[in-house]
């Protein structure tokens, strides 16, 4: 294979496999509170650009060092979180038709925030890119990755892997799985379903969150980013199955494939037709996805 | 004449078989029941009949008509219809307005505004007429599904557990009702508890597991021994 | 019909025509005037959907759009006169809406609501990326306006008056479909679609039908708003448009007669007339979708009747809250 078309594979492989990481993870996010509370958040997308959005603020503007903002931001996050829940969530619990009234709910926060960032950091900035966590740039053959990017993907990585054994064999996780199959079943069995879906809610916005700060570090962005990350969340939960944190994996993975291939031949936009086109196919003919939760 | 007619219906969940081979029919005027504990099938029966889920296999018919594939507002302009063991009205409107979605089906066929008055006041709905339906009582609600069903000039009423939740004199009363009910209309009534099915049916079903285990009046099946030791019995830990 | 409505109705009516002639001497207000005409023609279509238990249908506005631009190209690219454009492009982009809506349909509560949200998504980006007919995202200008008798154009206060008729004819129309059997099916179904089915109401075909006229209602609209603001583009006919309807019928009382109304005559305006600060628009919507959903579900409608009926006792309440009706 010439130099230039294995450039081209490699460039393609590592895009891939990091955007297909960050992709994973919000989805993973997105699929845990929905698949628990019955929380679809639309808004996301914009809670991931505000992650990264905050990053930029304090390593820029306060000249942090990008760890320290990074952890600020989590720390942050986890507090707008649990506001959230304590003022909006929890109101929802039983409502009938919840999904729906949250999907609403969420919608009207994505106009909020995107109200705000075009009051503020609209003005800023037409795009932002954040300084490293590490230097220097590792060789794929005749490849070169940053070390930044690598360092993304491989924390995506790791924080999925946690996750998924939390699921599996931590106690809170398994509760968090009895809820997702039958709230009436684990509240029987003794689980405090209102503290599961605080949790959840909040361990589900705090991922989205990192994969936002993630984000920031492994690439420029601008304000559009929240949008065309909401989608291809939603796509990723309703292919891969709502609530399963497998699927988000492997159909966020495949995405991100996608999104790296489509690229080379024609714009990103392609690839959002596709993820639209893959979510309306599953919609119609498999609305549980391909993965059991 | 033969109005329901199943043969060799059956229907699977997910490898677990709900219904198995169900064999029945029920007659013009008579009035049929079924019964069988929890998870024997009833329920699922009772939707593959109306229309809301498909069987697997097997055959149904009403009146000679093919009615395997209707949806259940075919079924209704068939002469079938059914209430829902968990009472279903559309709440949020009048008691009047639920009664005027009703006569929507058969609009000029249907019945005469004098004879849905008669009804109306057979059930003791006439007060009620502006009242939200969600706000009636439990037993008020029953008996708006009567009326809605009885607007719809059918054959056969099928009635998922009619007397679910009522206090123990509504429960006599609903079941008068029901007698009267007969004259107009023949009835289906699936239910756990004997006593309805004893004062109600001519002839009973018994399901268990998924299979009809007996068929006969009801004095026959209570002295029926499978049905003793797999049902009846069961009853007293129920 | 409650007497509430008929003389809500028939007060909306007059106050609707004659706004135009009362705002004459201001083109900025005769301005806001007929955009809000416009989102009460929408409005008042989408309350069809939007009953009590109703669907969200995220993708009114691309089916607008869809009728929008299909106009412009009818009087532009083949010559016609908007009043043979206007129907067809409406009744083009109502076909094409319920061949899109179809299969949502089928789809219950949140997955309708993703659905319509998908079909709309892949509508805004066909507007943008299909540029040789829709000039992508820099959009169309100078569309001409209506043409009218005697070789003039349909301007100013006479299409705003224009507009308040198509308004008017608008609610009249959706007041006349609740007194019909047809117009009783759609709420039936929007209430418990099980239910209506047990008693021999054809959901699937009442749905159709209902999409049908919703997308009449979404394709006219977008005629008018193609022919009146004179310049389209892919943002003009957006989710958030969609959303900002839905706000004003739900805002309003969704399900009444008078909900939309109310709805649109409060918020439609406001974001004209909050010229300089139009970067609030967003935070403003976005807080009053929240609190609607959170706090009044009913809408100012159906709060103001339970206001009524807690002074009159208890059997007021249930005939006028609830109307059988759109």
């Amino acid at each position: 294979m010439s130099d230039s078309s294995l450039l081209i594979v490699l460039s393609t492989l590592s895009t891939g496999l990091i955007m297909g990481a960050i992709f994973s993870l919000v989805a993973a996010g997105v699929t845990i509170v929905y698949g628990c509370v019955w929380l679809p958040n639309a808004s996301n997308g914009q809670f991931f650009l505000l992650a990264a959005l905050v990053v930029w603020t304090f390593t820029l503007s306060f000249g942090w060092s990008s760890l320290a903002a990074s952890l600020a931001v989590i720390v942050l996050g986890v507090l707008l979180a649990v506001v959230l829940e304590l003022v909006l969530i929890r109101r929802l619990y039983n409502a009938p038709n919840r999904n729906v009234a949250y999907f609403v709910v969420t919608l009207g926060l994505t106009q909020i925030l995107s109200g705000i960032f075009s009051l503020t950091y609209a003005k800023w900035s037409d795009q932002f890119s954040v300084p490293p966590v590490i230097e220097g740039i590792t060789m794929l053959g005749p490849f070169p990755i940053s070390n930044n990017r690598l360092l993304a993907m491989v924390v995506s990585l790791g924080v999925l892997g946690l996750l998924f054994a939390l699921l599996r064999y931590h106690p809170y996780g398994r509760a968090l799985r009895a809820v997702f199959q039958n709230r009436e079943a684990a509240a029987l069995r003794g689980v405090n379903v209102r503290a599961i879906y605080r949790l959840s809610f909040v361990l589900g916005s705090t991922i989205i969150f990192l994969g936002g700060i993630l984000f920031a570090f492994a690439y420029s962005f601008d304000l559009s980013v929240a949008w065309t990350m909401s989608i291809t969340a939603f796509a990723i939960m309703i292919v891969g199955g709502p609530g399963s944190v497998l699927g988000a994996l492997v159909v966020g993975m495949t995405f991100g494939f996608t999104q790296a291939i489509v690229s080379i031949f024609a714009s990103p936009t392609v690839a959002m037709f596709s993820y639209l086109g893959a979510m309306l196919i599953m919609l119609l003919f498999q609305p549980n996805g391909l993965f059991k939760r | 004449m033969k109005l329901l007619e199943v043969s060799g219906l059956s229907k699977s969940f997910g490898g677990v078989a709900a219904l198995a081979n169900v064999v029945g029919h029920s007659i013009e005027g008579e009035t049929l029941g079924m019964i069988g504990p929890n998870g024997s099938g009833k329920t699922t029966f009772v939707n593959v009949v109306s229309g809301h889920v498909r069987a697997d296999r097997g055959t149904l018919t009403f009146a000679g008509v093919n009615i395997a594939r209707m949806r259940p507002h075919q079924l209704a302009e068939v002469g079938l219809c059914r209430t829902y063991q968990a009472v279903r009205v559309f709440s949020e409107l009048s008691t009047r307005q639920n009664i005027e979605n009703a006569r929507l089906l058969l609009e000029d066929r249907g019945l005469g505004a004098a004879e849905v008055r008669e009804l109306t006041e057979w059930l003791r709905l006439d007060r009620n007429l502006d009242k939200q339906a969600g706000s009636l009582t439990l037993f008020e609600q029953r008996r708006l599904e009567l009326l809605m069903r009885l607007v719809l000039k059918p054959r056969l009423i099928m009635l998922d557990e009619p007397v679910g939740g009522l206090a123990v004199t509504e429960v006599n009363e609903m079941i008068t009702l029901l007698q009267e009910l007969k004259a107009r209309c023949s009835l289906f009534v699936i239910e756990h508890t004997m006593r309805v099915i004893r004062e109600l049916a001519d002839r009973v079903m018994v399901l268990i597991a998924g299979e009809k285990v007996a068929d006969g009046p009801p004095s026959e099946i209570l002295q029926n021994q499978r049905v003793i030791d797999e049902y009846l019995g069961n009853a007293a830990h129920a | 019909m409650t007497s509430h409505s008929q003389y809500g109705i028939a007060a909306a009516t007059l106050v609707i025509l004659a706004l135009p002639f009362l705002l004459a001497g201001n083109r900025f207000l005769g301005f806001v005037l007929g955009m809000t005409l416009i989102s009460l023609l929408w409005a008042t279509g989408m309350n069809l959907l939007s009953g009590f238990v109703g669907l969200m249908p995220l993708m009114f506005a691309g089916i607008a759009g869809i009728a929008g631009y299909a106009m412009v190209y009818f009087t532009r690219t083949a010559g016609w006169s908007f009043w043979l454009a206007m129907p067809v492009a409406s009744l083009l982009a109502a076909i094409i809406g319920v061949a899109l809506g179809l299969p949502a349909l089928r789809l219950k509560g949140f997955y309708f609501t993703l659905c319509s949200l998908v079909i709309q998504s892949v509508l805004t980006l066909a507007f943008i990326f299909f540029p040789k007919f829709t000039n992508g995202d820099t959009g169309i200008n100078e569309i001409a306006p209506p043409d009218w008798f005697g070789g003039t154009a349909l301007t100013g206060v006479r299409f705003d008056f224009a507009l308040a008729v198509a308004a008017v004819a608008g609610i009249l129309f959706s007041t006349w479909l609740t007194q019909t059997h047809l117009g009783k099916k759609f709420v039936a179904v929007r209430e418990d679609d099980v239910l209506a089915e047990s008693i021999g109401i054809d959901v699937v075909r009442t749905r159709i039908t209902a999409f049908f006229i919703v997308s009449l209602y979404a394709g006219i609209g977008g005629c008018f708003y193609s022919a009146y603001v004179g310049f389209i583009s892919p943002r003009a006919f957006d989710v958030l448009v969609s959303l900002n309807i839905w706000l004003f019928v739900t805002f309003g009382g969704r399900g009444t007669l008078l909900g939309p109304i109310i709805g649109t005559a409060i918020l439609a305006p406001i974001p004209f007339l909050l010229q300089d600060l139009q970067a609030f628009k967003d935070i403003l919507s976005g807080t009053l979708i929240i609190l609607v959903t959170l706090l009044m579900p009913g809408g100012i409608y159906g709060a103001w009747l339970k206001l009524l009926s807690r002074k009159r006792g208890r059997e007021v309440q249930t005939t006028q809250v609830r109307e059988q009706g759109v």
